[in-house]
C-alpha cells in the first residue's frame, strides 16, 4: 500500500551557490521564481571558497525575488550557532513576507568543519546536538512565551535568552537524514525530511523504510506522520530518448515523479539545476502536470 | 591638534525593530537618497534581541545600489571563520560595497575574541596562501581554505572605548568606531594617545586607521563635530537612528541637509585646503611589498580606489593571465575614458617600466602581465549596448567578455563570430582579427567594425572609423595593441539564431593523411561550416558549426568530414550561438610560467606541411595542435583593406610546447610551408615574426602610422612595431 500524507505538491530547484560568477546563482534563483516553481535551494558549506556563504545568498536572493521561497539544502549546523540562526531565518522570513524555509543537517565533511574553527562530533553527538538546536530555534521564535528561553544541552546552552524575532510564517524545519537514529530525531522534532536521491544506498526504495521510520517515531512522540513533510532531491536530464529515472522527454519525468508522489508521499521535489532551459522545462512541462496526475489519482483513490 | 587627513564620511547606524525589520531597510534605502555614503546595522543579542545584522545587510545590498552597508557583529557570536566568507559573499555580491564592524563589547573577553576574529578573517580573505591556521582561543582556524579573492579588501572596524579596544585597533584593525555619548571628548585624546602608539609599535602608519564616531539622534552640534575633527581627527560620523521612532526620516534628513553643510563650511575654515583626502591609506603589510621603482603615491586620485598592488587581497586576481603567470608592481583598473587617459599619463611617467594592457587577461601573444610593470586593466570598460536595431550596430567596451557578448546578443537572434572560447576578453581579440565559428560565412571579429573609440599614446581620445582617422582605423584592425587602447567598438552583427554545433571525434593514426584530407574536405565545404580540429597522436577531433538551423544543411555539411576516417564519437546539436561560447565554465586566469606558442596561416595543406606537422605531433613535441578554418568571407576582403593581410590563407594552425627550443625544432619545418602567422597566438619573440604577421607593405605603413601615433614607443607589449627601426624587416 502505498503512503499519501495529503499535502499539495512543492517543486523547486537545487543551485549550486558558486561565488564566480558572483551573480549566477542568484539569477538562477531569479529564473526559478519567474518560472512559478515554489522552492529555490543552495546547498551550505562555509569551508568551500568556492561558493558563497549560503546565510548571505540566501538574503541577497530573497531580496531579488517575489514569489518564491527559499531554504538552505542544508544548512551546515556545526558552523552556524543555532539562536544566531534562528534570529536570521526570522530576519529573513520577516523581510521576505515569509517566504523562508530553514533545511538543516546535522552536519559531515568533519576535517572541513574543524579548518573552520568547528568541534568535531560523532555521528550520534552530531544528531544530539541537532536536535537541542531545533529545541532552541523553535524556543527563540516563540515569542508567545513571556518567559525567558533557558535551554542546557550537552552541545548548546541557552540562559536566561530573551526571545525573538518570530519568523513571519511558520517555518519548516526541514532536516536531510539517511540513518534510522536521525530519521526517528526527524519524525520527533522536525516538519520535513529532505533527503538526496543520489545517496539513498538502495535507491528510492530506501524511502519506505524511511517514512516507516519516521511515522514510527512521529506516532510515539504524540505527534501524526504528516506534520513531517517528504521532500527529495533529485536530479536528471532532459533527453529527446528515455534512459532512467529522470533521463528522457519531460512526459517520462511526468510519470516518474507522478509514480514516487503516489508511491512514497513524497510531496516535494527539489531537482538541482544551474540550468536556465532546464529550470523553465521542470516548471512548465513537469510540475504542473505532475500536480495535475497526483490529484487526479488521489481523487480515484477517495471515492 | 590631530589630523590624519581622512576625507569626511556621512553614516546611520540603525537600531532595528526585531519585529519590523523592513523599516531599518527603509532607512537604509532613505539614506542612499539623501547621500548617506554608509548605513550600519546593529546586532541583537540574547538581552536585546534585534533583526540579524548579517542578513540587513545583505538584503539592503540587494535593494541598494551606492551605499556602504557595514553590519555590526559581536565578536562572540559566530564562528569568525563564516563571518569572513559572509563578509567575502557580501563584497562580492554588493560590488564593494561592505564593511565589517566588529563589537566586542557583548562579552568580557570581547576584545580577545576581536583580535582572534580580525586575524581569522584577514588570513581567509588573504588569498596569497592556500591554506590558513590560527590557533586563537576564541577563533580557531586549522587549515582551513583561503578565498575567495576579492577585487577589494573587507574594511575592518573595531567599536569601543576602552583602552584596549583602541590598541587592538592601532595594532590590527581598519578603524576604531566611539560612541560618542558613551564618553567624553576628553576621552577621545587618550585613546588617540593609545591608538596611535599600538599602531606606531605595530610598524603602521597611524593614518592607516580612522577614526569614526556615532552621535545620537537629536540635537547635533556642527561646532562640536568640527573639533572632533580638528582636534581629534575624526573622519567618519555616524547617526544612530531608531527605526521604530517615527522621527527617524525628519533625524537622517537634518543630519545630511543641514549639519554636514556646517560640518564641511567650518572644517574648511579651520583646515588648510588639501588637508583632507579621500584616498585610501594602505596598510604597513601591504605596503611592504611595494616594488621599486613606482611612484605609488602619485597614483592619480581617481585611480586610487580600484588600483591593485602585490600586498592587497585582490591582487591574486589580478597578478596573471589565462596562461602566463605574472607580478606586476601596480595594476591600475580605470572604470572610465578619463580613468584610462589618466592612467596613460601615469604610464607614461613610468617609462622605465613594462607596460601590460589587459583586457579580458585570456592573451596569449600579448604581455598583458609583467613583474615589477605597470598593468592597465581595462576590464571594468564592459559595456555592451544596441545602438541601432535596424542596423544592428552594437557597442562593446574591451574589458566585455564574449560570452557575455553572445548572452547578450542572443535576445535579438543575433552573433558575432569571436573565437572558440567565450571566457575571452572583447579588447585584445577585437584588436587582432578573431578568427571564429562563424569566421567562413562571416569573416573575422575585426570585418564587423565600424568604428573604434580609442585612447592614443600621448592621452587624445579619438574616434577612428572609415571616414575620422581612417589610417588609424585601418591600423587597429589587426595591430590595434601598437597604437592605443580602444575604450569602445562599434560592430555590426549578424542574424545568426540557433546553430548546428558539432562534436566530432576519429581515429587518426595517420596524421599526415588525415590532415591532407581534412584539408581537402575543409577547403571545399560550403561556408556555413567552419571546422576547427585538434589533432594529437593517433586521434582527432573536430568542433564544427554550422550557420543553418536546417537539420539537412547541418549534416550535409558535415558528412563529407565523417568519411574522412572513421568515427569513434559524435555528437551533433541544435543550440543558441549563445549556448557554444557559454559551454566551458569560466574558469579563473591563474597561468604560471610562460607559455610557448607558435602560429602560422596557410593557404593549402601541401603534403609537406602536413608531413612537417605530422613529425612535430608523433614526436610529441607539441601538447597542443589545432587548426581553424579560416577562408571564404575572411578572404572576401582585400588584403590592403586592414592591418589583417593574409586573406588568403584558409587555415590557421596552432601549437603549444612546454620547451621553446625542442618546439621550434619539430615547427620550424612547418613554418616553412606557411605563408604568414596569425599574432594572438604566437609567443615568439624573434624579429622575423614581425614579418610573419604583417608583409612588407602593411608592416610599412604601420611603421609610419607609429611613428606618427606612438613615436616614443609607449604600447609595445604585444607584437611591437619599432617606430625608429627604418626601412623594411628583411
Amino acid at each position: 500500500m502505498s503512503n499519501d500524507y495529503g499535502h499539495s505538491l512543492l517543486f523547486g530547484t537545487f543551485v549550486t551557490p558558486v561565488n564566480d560568477p558572483v551573480h549566477q546563482a542568484v539569477g538562477q534563483a531569479v529564473v526559478a521564481d519567474r518560472a512559478g516553481l515554489d522552492l529555490v535551494t543552495f546547498q551550505d558549506h562555509p569551508y568551500l571558497p568556492t561558493f558563497h556563504d549560503t546565510s548571505t545568498l540566501l538574503a541577497y536572493a530573497a531580496a531579488r525575488t517575489d514569489r518564491i521561497h527559499l531554504s538552505a539544502n542544508v544548512t551546515n549546523l556545526p558552523l552556524r550557532p543555532p539562536a544566531v540562526l534562528a534570529r536570521a531565518i526570522a530576519t529573513l522570513d520577516r523581510l521576505s513576507g515569509g517566504r523562508i524555509e530553514l533545511g538543516i543537517g546535522a552536519g559531515g565533511f568533519w576535517d572541513a568543519i574543524v579548518s573552520m574553527g568547528g568541534t568535531r562530533r560523532t555521528p550520534g553527538e552530531s544528531i544530539q546536538a541537532l536536535e537541542e538546536a531545533i529545541a532552541i530555534i523553535r524556543g527563540i521564535w516563540d515569542t508567545g512565551d513571556r518567559a525567558r528561553l533557558s535551554i542546557r544541552g550537552d552541545f548548546y546552552q541557552v540562559e536566561g535568552a530573551k526571545r525573538g524575532p518570530a519568523p513571519a510564517h511558520d517555518v519548516g524545519i526541514w532536516v536531510g537524514a539517511y540513518k534510522p537514529r536521525i530519521l526517528r530525531m526527524v519524525g520527533r522534532a522536525a516538519d520535513g525530511w529532505l533527503p538526496s536521491v543520489q545517496y539513498l544506498e538502495q535507491g528510492l526504495a530506501d524511502l519506505a523504510e524511511g517514512n516507516r521510520i519516521i511515522d514510527e517515531a512521529a506516532v510515539a512522540a504524540g505527534r501524526r506522520p504528516h506534520e513531517v513533510r517528504r521532500f527529495l532531491n533529485i536530479g536528471g536530464r532532459f533527453t529527446a530518448q528515455g534512459a532512467g529515472f529522470l533521463q528522457g522527454p519531460p512526459q517520462q519525468w511526468v510519470e516518474e515523479l507522478t509514480e514516487v508522489a503516489l508511491t512514497y508521499g513524497t510531496s516535494g521535489f527539489i531537482l538541482s539545476s544551474d540550468d536556465t532551459t532546464m529550470t523553465r522545462t521542470y516548471a512548465a512541462e513537469v510540475a504542473p502536470a505532475v500536480r495535475e496526475t497526483v490529484a487526479a489519482a488521489r481523487a480515484g483513490q477517495s471515492t | 591638534m590631530r589630523n590624519y587627513g581622512h576625507a569626511i564620511r556621512l553614516g546611520v547606524e540603525v537600531m532595528g525593530d526585531p519585529d519590523a525589520p523592513q523599516s531599518a531597510v527603509d532607512l537604509a534605502v532613505l539614506a542612499e537618497q539623501v547621500g548617506c555614503e554608509s548605513v550600519v546595522f546593529a546586532d541583537g543579542h540574547n538581552e536585546a534581541p534585534a533583526a540579524d545584522a548579517l542578513s540587513l545587510a545583505s538584503w539592503t545590498s540587494a535593494r541598494t545600489a551606492a551605499i556602504q552597508v557595514v553590519p555590526r557583529l559581536a565578536t562572540t557570536a559566530r564562528p569568525a571563520s563564516v563571518v569572513a566568507r559572509a563578509a567575502a559573499s557580501l563584497q562580492l555580491l554588493s560590488r564593494n560595497r561592505t564593511g565589517l564592524l566588529l563589537d566586542p563589547r557583548s562579552a568580557p573577553t570581547g576584545v580577545d575574541a576581536a583580535a582572534d576574529a580580525i586575524a581569522v578573517i584577514r588570513g581567509l580573505h588573504d588569498t596569497g596562501r592556500a591554506r590558513v591556521s590560527h590557533d586563537g582561543r576564541h577563533h580557531r582556524l586549522a587549515g582551513a581554505e583561503a578565498g575567495p579573492a576579492l577585487t577589494r579588501e573587507v574594511p575592518m572596524w573595531l567599536a569601543g572605548a576602552d583602552p584596549r579596544a583602541a590598541a587592538l585597533a592601532g595594532r590590527a584593525a581598519d578603524g576604531l568606531l566611539i560612541d560618542l555619548d558613551e564618553v567624553g571628548h576628553h576621552v577621545m585624546a587618550e585613546l588617540n594617545e593609545t591608538l596611535d602608539q599600538a599602531a606606531i609599535d605595530a610598524g603602521r602608519d597611524p593614518r592607516e586607521i580612522r577614526r569614526t564616531v556615532t552621535l545620537p539622534a537629536g540635537k547635533v552640534d556642527p561646532a562640536a563635530l568640527v573639533s572632533l575633527v580638528v582636534e581629534h581627527g575624526v573622519s567618519w560620523f555616524v547617526l544612530r537612528v531608531d527605526a521604530a521612532d517615527p522621527a527617524a526620516d525628519t533625524a537622517l534628513r537634518t543630519f545630511l541637509d543641514s549639519v554636514a553643510p556646517q560640518l564641511r563650511a567650518g572644517i574648511e575654515q579651520a583646515l588648510p585646503p588639501g588637508a583632507l583626502s579621500a584616498r585610501p591609506v594602505r596598510r604597513a603589510d601591504v605596503k611592504v611589498h611595494r616594488r621599486a621603482g613606482i611612484g605609488y603615491d602619485e597614483v592619480p586620485d581617481d585611480l586610487a580606489h580600484t588600483a591593485v598592488e602585490p600586498g592587497d587581497s585582490a591582487f591574486a586576481r589580478v597578478r596573471s593571465t589565462y596562461l602566463r603567470g605574472g607580478s606586476p608592481g601596480l595594476v591600475l583598473r580605470p572604470g572610465s575614458v578619463e580613468e584610462l587617459v589618466s592612467a596613460l599619463a601615469f604610464a607614461r611617467q613610468h617609462r622605465h617600466l613594462p607596460l601590460g594592457i589587459r583586457s579580458g587577461g585570456h592573451g596569449i601573444s600579448g604581455r598583458s602581465t609583467n613583474d615589477g610593470g605597470l598593468v592597465i586593466d581595462v576590464g571594468g570598460l564592459d559595456e555592451i549596448t544596441v545602438l541601432d536595431e535596424s542596423t544592428r550596430l552594437v557597442r562593446i567596451g574591451p574589458g566585455a567578455r564574449w560570452r557575455d557578448v553572445a548572452t547578450a546578443l542572443q535576445p535579438h537572434g543575433w552573433a558575432l563570430s569571436s573565437g572558440d572560447y567565450g571566457g575571452v576578453g572583447v579588447g585584445g581579440l577585437a584588436t587582432a582579427g578573431g578568427i571564429g565559428f562563424l569566421a567562413r560565412k562571416h569573416g573575422l571579429t575585426i570585418d564587423h567594425l565600424q568604428a573604434v573609440q580609442m585612447v592614443l599614446a600621448d592621452g587624445t581620445v579619438v574616434r577612428a572609423s572609415g571616414t575620422e582617422h581612417p589610417e588609424l582605423f585601418w591600423a587597429v584592425r589587426g595591430a590595434g595593441a601598437n597604437f592605443g587602447i580602444v575604450v569602445a567598438f562599434e560592430f555590426i552583427v549578424d542574424e545568426v539564431t540557433d546553430v548546428g554545433w558539432a562534436q566530432l571525434a576519429f581515429r587518426a593514426p595517420d596524421p599526415a593523411a588525415y590532415l591532407e584530407a581534412f584539408g581537402r574536405v575543409a577547403t571545399a565545404a560550403p561556408r556555413e561550416v567552419t571546422p576547427f580540429l585538434i589533432l594529437g597522436q593517433g586521434t582527432a577531433q573536430m568542433l564544427a558549426m554550422v550557420d543553418s538551423t536546417d537539420p539537412e544543411v547541418i549534416i550535409g555539411g558535415l558528412q563529407p568530414f565523417a568519411e574522412v576516417a572513421p568515427l569513434v564519437q559524435q555528437q551533433v546539436v541544435i543550440a543558441p550561438y549563445a549556448s557554444v561560447m557559454n559551454m566551458f565554465p569560466q574558469a579563473p586566469h591563474d597561468g604560471r610560467g610562460e607559455p610557448v606558442s607558435r602560429s602560422a596561416l596557410v593557404r593549402e595543406i601541401t603534403p609537406e606541411f602536413a608531413a612537417a606537422s605530422a613529425d612535430l605531433i608523433t614526436n610529441g613535441a607539441a601538447h597542443w595542435y589545432q587548426i581553424r578554418t579560416v577562408g571564404g568571407a575572411v578572404s572576401d576582403v582585400a588584403a590592403d583593406a586592414t592591418a589583417y593581410a593574409h586573406r588568403d590563407a584558409n587555415f590557421s594552425l596552432t601549437v603549444m610546447g612546454l620547451n621553446a627550443q625542442r618546439l621550434d625544432r619539430w615547427f620550424d619545418p612547418v613554418r616553412r610551408h606557411s605563408q604568414g602567422l596569425y599574432l594572438s597566438f604566437e609567443t615568439d619573440p624573434r624579429p622575423d615574426r614581425l614579418a610573419d604577421a604583417y608583409p612588407p607593405a602593411t608592416l610599412e605603413r604601420l611603421r609610419r602610422l607609429k611613428a606618427t601615433l606612438d613615436p616614443h614607443n609607449l604600447f609595445q607589449d604585444n607584437f611591437n612595431i619599432d617606430p625608429s627601426t627604418p626601412g623594411s624587416t628583411s
